[in-house]
């Protein structure tokens, strides 16, 4: 009898529902763990799926309108008149090509029966010649051996032939007959292949031109193009859809090894070209999906990139960023989470994916958020505090070539210390041959000494090339005792933007009595003098008119509010009345690069009159006369402001500066300021602009050699979220609360995205609810003056400036001329060429959009410059933009387009600059470097005639329009005068511009369709003079080699000879 | 008991002694070669002297007109008495002229203190004069242009330093000196290829640039054995070996031979 507990549970209770329940547990944890596996964890899936509905659809109702359009190409006339003809030579060729195709198969029959035969004898022969040839010659086996062959030669051999009525016949040959006929045969069979491609060309040809015909006017894809690409939707292989970059190569980025690997086209379908070509473009609309946030089906929206940026090469999150290999949720493959370095750029910022590799870059092509962010970066000068590699950094190289030249002159020093020395011991030494080498080793060193006022010399003239170059942001406060109204400086302190709403200058976050300090300070450093010369009043009236003629406004505006007008490169001019001094801006309108005293980088001071007078010299200094009195070194010589002189007369500049003046409001009064003054001011003041940087972007006296306040920002896209300091935002941020309190639109900010957007909206925010007693302790950072959409460039700019992921080859740094067009760019935007010029295509100059250039005036506006380096010589360019009066006494004036009233400046341009600007030019327009100007054909006695006549006839009355240098004439000239020509202009350039100006300069006052194309050369198209009638040669070709040959003398004679057939004529 | 202690002491002191002869030993090797032994003063009294004549045997090259086209200055002074190259002068009689004759070996170690008068070395009519020049080292040399153009010196030493120094008409007198002996140093104007010229350093007062009579006499010789050298530009040197007893005076004789090309 079994023993029964009643205690034991294993007995007395039953364990269905648990078991039960646990079985259930674990089906619903597989059946979980597979949906997972199949759907939870593979999104991707899904949007395929979805992709291969919408899109079959899509094609589906494609095909048809496709084969309509195809169907009405095919029906116009034009198509069936090109078909006809394509079947007219098809038919012509017809009976020839059969004849071949006749003969070639009797041909290929005869060949056949012969070959075997032919390779047995050829094959015997052969093995007999050999075994002869290993007999020396001369020897009686290699003669009966030879017997041996010329029987074999003679062997008969029989051939069943087919004959060309299909009979057999057999024919007997010896071995060389054999021979003959099979090459024979093979000879006539090349003849007739070629001859049949010679058959089938003209049908061929004709083909191509109907299938061209049909392509050109067929808009998208063939249906049954698209008829392919709706199977591969419709059999869409549901599977990831990766690009592998470089697999083999580990070092391709920091995701890890095995090279890049991109998942993203697996639900970015719209991506992959095998199922979208680039010809072809999707949006959600298209799928009917416009509304959905969730439809990552449309193709890049960008396929010239593409075109530039292969898949193969470049993946996708390079770009883009993100995390390419993870496909189980949307936001781990957008790398938004926090264990991943690179998330995906939001689309307001995605240019910022350039930066990377474009780093070089001031202008990259179809990156304008980009651009405008690294223009901002300079122009408002975050470039002052914040070094950035690649950036403007003169001031540190002038401070790098000051120390070295020190350093060589120590050496120098004690090089010429040492050669005495070894003089003495040279005389003394006790044999000759010692002698011989002291002396050398003196020698030696005078050849050492040399050398180093070589490379001082070399760096003397770096450094003159680079005080030319170094620009600062805002104006240099040396001069503000001559320039501005006293009590105006700490007002403006204090209301920086509210007195200049688009002012470059950031508002700095100060008390009172900073102010009060700092205005002290920059007041008192100032430099004393000597006195500006007294400026009588000018013509306010005339003075408006030139400030709009001369082209001021290309970069400054006048106006407010809503009436704004002009360039925003330099400061709007409306309340300058209100702060500046009349003489002082007379001269700065005269020439801004002039200073009150020079700057002497070795004694670190500005030079004054009396240290001219020590050595005897006249108070003269500018960049003929840059170098110390005391010690020789180069000074700086000029205001470090990209404005240029526009060679105004001194009239001129006083009508403009006293047009300025009135520019203010009437109402403005500013506080008397006697605190200025207060010696005890200065030093706190000093301290103040130090702990600020002021002289980051002004030039102050005694702090010409300040650092850069703030830190480097070349890398600061990679900068770890931990570094970027949030303070007491910290969980705001996480949470998505903005530090206005209101909910952020897209979520936690705490990334380098939101950390840059709010420092750069209001510098400030984070010291919130920081204790700083000491203002001092606070941050430094000024509020830039800048709207959401600056924030939003600058914030790009930025983010894509990260450490390099990629390899170096990825880098855009070209070998080629396009390094030229990349290094241009940097000295292009510095000046604010485009203020005047279209420089690219496509690009709008400020003048063109102001009124005074509309209509009929934009003949006023200078010319545009993109196809300037094929338009001009290079070293006449170089000339130019040294001295664009091209004269070295007649300054007021313009020196190619004299007619202008709009004036090209003077630069003062470094060597450098004036290189790198040629180069531009001449890369731009895809001009070999460097330029040997062509030899023309010297013209004839005849042809002079002809020219002339040309030149003068009533239909091309060319010396109307183009100056002559007769300024009664010139007045009204709209084109440059013809003696420039030679040096200026390349001929090749010239032709293509008589013949059809428009087509280079749209709009240009010079008219086409002077010349029309008569067999394979141009005739001039109105009624031929005379003389010219029996002239057979291109006119257009004769006209450019007489615009070369121009002399004064000649253009004299034929003003003279206008007036006169003029006359005669009617 | 004193024994250990004395042997001790006398351990010591052998030692001490051992190691200070040791150090005077390695002082006096180490100082040997920097001091030279004070020379005795050349006494006047007993001193002797070298005479004699310089010949060339066989016959002279005959001397070629310089063309000094080149230099109107210059032609202008020759136009009369035409300008001869001075590479071989003889005299009558097979004399030689131009031959620096002084002692080779034998003046020892003696410092002679360099006279202060300079030695002249005068440019006119585009020839230098004279065209060989002996001095002392560190004596100094006057060079002097005495024509109305811009001449050039430039000699090229072996053992001293070269310099090439620009002389306009009229400008002061240019000073140098040579530290060391040499013999000799050639000296060229690169401005008037023609000009050539010698300079002879010694570093002793023994030495004589002969004249066209080819006599030459080295005073104030101490009594001892004395190599005595002949220089000329064109046939080397040739020497001789002459021992004086005090007060003594000998002649010598020295004979070039003309190269048979000439």
């Amino acid at each position: 009898m079994p023993e029964t507990h009643s205690d034991d549970p294993i007995q007395s209770r039953s364990f269905t529902v648990p078991l039960l329940v646990s079985v259930f547990l674990l089906l619903l944890t597989v059946a979980w763990s597979l949906y997972d596996e199949f759907y939870g964890l593979r999104p991707w899936r899904s949007y395929q799926h979805e992709f291969a509905k919408v899109y079959a659809q899509y094609l589906n109702n494609q095909i048809p309108r496709q084969q309509n359009r195809e169907k009405l190409i095919r029906e116009s006339a034009e198509y069936k008149k090109l078909d006809e003809q394509v079947r007219a030579a098809e038919e012509a060729a017809r009976p020839r090509l059969r004849e071949i195709g006749k003969e070639s198969d009797y041909i290929d029959r005869r060949l056949a029966a012969l070959t075997d035969r032919f390779q047995e004898a050829r094959g015997k022969v052969t093995a007999l010649v050999y075994t002869m040839e290993l007999y020396p010659v001369g020897t009686n086996s290699r003669k009966s051996k030879f017997a041996e062959v010329e029987q074999a030669k003679k062997e008969i051999y029989a051939v069943e032939l087919p004959t060309p009525d299909g009979r057999v016949e057999t024919k007997k040959f010896v071995y060389d007959q054999l021979e003959a006929e099979f090459n024979n045969l093979k000879a006539r069979k090349a003849q007739l292949v070629a001859e049949q491609g010679e058959v089938l060309r003209p049908p061929k040809e004709l083909r191509e031109q109907r299938d061209n015909y049909f392509k050109e006017k067929m808009e998208g894809l063939t249906a049954d193009q698209l008829k392919g690409l709706l199977n591969a939707a419709e059999h869409l292989d549901i599977s990831i859809r990766q690009i592998n970059v470089n697999p083999t190569d580990p070092g391709i980025n920091n995701f890890g090894s095995g090279g890049l690997v991109d998942r993203c086209q697996s639900c970015h379908l719209g991506t992959d070209p095998k199922l979208v070509p680039l010809a072809m473009t999707l949006i959600k609309a298209d799928l009917g999906l416009a509304k959905s946030k969730d439809a990552p089906f449309a193709s890049h929206p960008e396929t010239e990139l593409l075109k530039i940026h292969t898949t193969e090469k470049f993946g996708c999150s390079p770009c883009h960023g993100g995390n390419g290999r993870a496909l189980d949720s949307v936001r781990r493959a957008h790398g938004r989470y926090e264990h991943w370095l690179w998330p995906l750029y939001y689309a307001e910022n995605y240019q910022a994916g350039c930066q990377q590799c474009h780093a070089a870059d001031m202008l990259t092509e179809h990156a304008p958020v980009l651009n405008r962010g690294k223009d901002l970066y300079r122009s408002r000068g975050c470039i002052g505090c914040h070094k950035f590699e690649g950036f403007d950094d003169q001031s540190e190289q002038i401070l790098a070539s000051r120390q070295a030249i020190r350093q060589l002159e120590q050496e120098k020093k004690d090089d010429e210390l040492e050669i005495p020395r070894l003089n003495k011991a040279a005389d003394a030494a006790p044999d000759n041959e010692t002698a011989r080498k002291l002396n050398a080793r003196a020698t030696n060193l005078t050849v050492t000494i040399s050398n180093i006022d070589a490379r001082i010399e070399q760096l003397e003239q770096k450094t003159r090339s680079l005080f030319r170059e170094e620009k600062k942001v805002g104006p240099s406060l040396k001069e503000v005792r001559m320039k501005l109204l006293k009590e105006w400086i700490p007002y403006w302190l204090g209301h920086t933007h509210e007195f200049r709403p688009a002012t470059k200058m950031p508002q700095f976050r100060l008390e009172q009595d900073q102010i009060q300090a700092i205005a002290a300070f920059i007041w008192q450093s100032g430099v004393p003098g000597p006195a500006l010369a007294k400026q009588p009043p000018g013509d306010a009236g005339r003075g408006k008119q030139l400030f709009e003629a001369r082209g001021c406004m290309a970069c400054h505006a006048v106006g407010e509010g809503s009436n704004v007008i002009g360039g925003d490169f330099a400061a709007n001019l409306s309340h300058v009345g209100e702060k500046a001094g009349y003489d002082y801006l007379v001269r700065w309108v005269h020439n801004p690069r002039e200073r009150t005293r020079p700057f002497c980088p070795f004694e670190k001071r500005d030079l004054g009159p009396e240290d001219y007078a020590k050595h005897g010299l006249a108070y003269v200094f500018d960049l003929e006369h840059s170098r110390c009195p005391n010690d020789g070194h180069e000074l700086q010589v000029q205001q470090p402001t990209v404005m240029p002189s526009l060679r105004l007369t001194w009239e001129e500049a006083r009508d403009i500066a006293s047009y300025l003046i009135t520019l203010k409001r009437k109402d403005a009064s500013y506080e008397l300021a006697p605190d200025l003054d207060d010696p005890r001011l200065k030093e706190r003041g000093r301290a103040l602009v130090k702990n600020y940087g002021c002289a980051g972007c002004h030039e102050i006296s005694g702090l010409e050699d300040e650092p850069r306040l703030g830190t480097e920002l070349t890398t600061e896209g990679s900068k770890p979220i931990e570094r970027l300091d949030f303070a007491r935002l910290t969980e705001d941020a996480k949470r998505g609360v903005l530090p206005d309190g209101k909910e952020s639109p897209r979520g936690p900010w705490y990334d380098q995205k939101g950390f840059f957007e709010q420092k750069l909206a209001s510098p400030a925010v984070y010291d919130k609810d920081k204790y700083k007693p000491d203002p001092l302790d606070r941050l430094k950072m000024p509020k830039p003056n800048v709207t959401a959409d600056d924030i939003n460039a600058l914030t790009t700019f930025l983010l894509g400036s990260v450490d390099p992921q990629l390899p170096q080859d990825y880098m855009y740094k070209p070998g080629d001329a396009r390094h030229d067009v990349q290094a241009g760019w940097w000295i292009v935007t510095k000046y604010n060429c485009m203020g005047c010029h279209q420089v690219h295509i496509g690009q709008q100059s400020v003048l063109q959009n102001l009124p005074q250039y509309q209509g009929d005036n934009k003949i006023k506006l200078p010319p545009p410059l993109i196809p300037e380096g094929a338009r001009v010589d290079p070293n006449w360019l170089a000339h130019f933009l040294d001295n664009p009066a091209m004269s070295k006494t007649d300054l007021n004036r313009n020196g190619v387009r004299s007619y202008l009233e709009v004036r090209m400046p003077t630069f003062s341009f470094s060597d450098d600059e004036i290189q790198k600007l040629v180069r531009f030019f001449a890369a731009a327009s895809s001009q070999a470097q460097p330029y040997l100007p062509p030899k023309l054909e010297p013209l004839t006695d005849t042809e002079r005639t002809v020219a002339r006549q040309l030149f003068t006839s009533p239909a091309a009355p060319c010396l109307k329009c183009h100056a002559t240098g007769d300024p009664a004439h010139d007045k009204d000239a709209t084109a440059p005068n013809f003696l420039l020509a030679r040096e200026r202009l390349k001929p090749a350039w010239t032709l293509r511009w008589i013949l059809d100006p428009a087509r280079i300069v749209p709009g240009t006052a010079m008219p086409s369709g002077l010349f029309r194309k008569e067999g394979d050369h141009w005739i001039f198209s109105g009624p031929l003079p005379p003389s010219v009638q029996g002239y057979a040669k291109d006119h257009a070709d004769l006209l450019v080699r007489y615009m070369f040959q121009l002399t004064p003398e000649e253009q004299l004679m034929l003003t003279g000879r206008t007036a006169a057939t003029a006359g005669s004529g009617e | 008991m004193r024994s250990p202690y004395s042997l001790y002491l006398v351990m010591a002191a052998a030692l001490a002694f051992s190691l200070l002869s040791c150090g005077k030993k390695e002082e006096t090797t180490e100082k040997a070669p920097a001091v030279t032994p004070a020379a005795a003063p050349v006494d006047l009294a007993t001193v002797g002297s070298v005479s004699g004549t310089v010949k060339l045997d066989g016959p002279a090259p005959k001397p070629k007109k310089i063309n000094m086209a080149a230099e109107p200055s210059c032609a202008a002074i020759h136009a009369s008495s035409p300008a001869f190259d001075e590479e071989v002068v003889e005299g009558e009689g097979g004399t030689l002229a131009n031959v620096v004759v002084y002692v080779k070996e034998g003046a020892g170690n003696r410092a002679f203190e360099p006279p202060k008068t300079p030695v002249t070395l005068d440019q006119k009519g585009c020839t230098y004069i004279p065209h060989v020049v002996a001095l002392q080292a560190s004596q100094p040399l006057d060079v002097i242009n005495s024509d109305k153009t811009t001449h050039n010196i430039h000699p090229v030493p072996k053992n001293n330093r070269e310099w090439n120094k620009s002389q306009p008409p009229g400008a002061p007198n240019i000073e140098e000196v040579f530290g060391r002996e040499e013999v000799a140093i050639p000296v060229k104007c690169n401005v008037h290829p023609w000009m050539k010229s010698y300079i002879a350093v010694f570093k002793h007062p023994y030495f004589q640039v002969t004249k066209t009579n080819g006599s030459f006499e080295l005073k104030n010789l101490p009594a001892g054995t004395y190599t005595i050298e002949a220089w000329h530009e064109k046939y080397g040197t040739t020497s001789q070996t002459v021992t004086l007893a005090a007060k003594e005076s000998k002649t010598v004789s020295f004979v070039f031979k003309a190269a048979s090309g000439d």
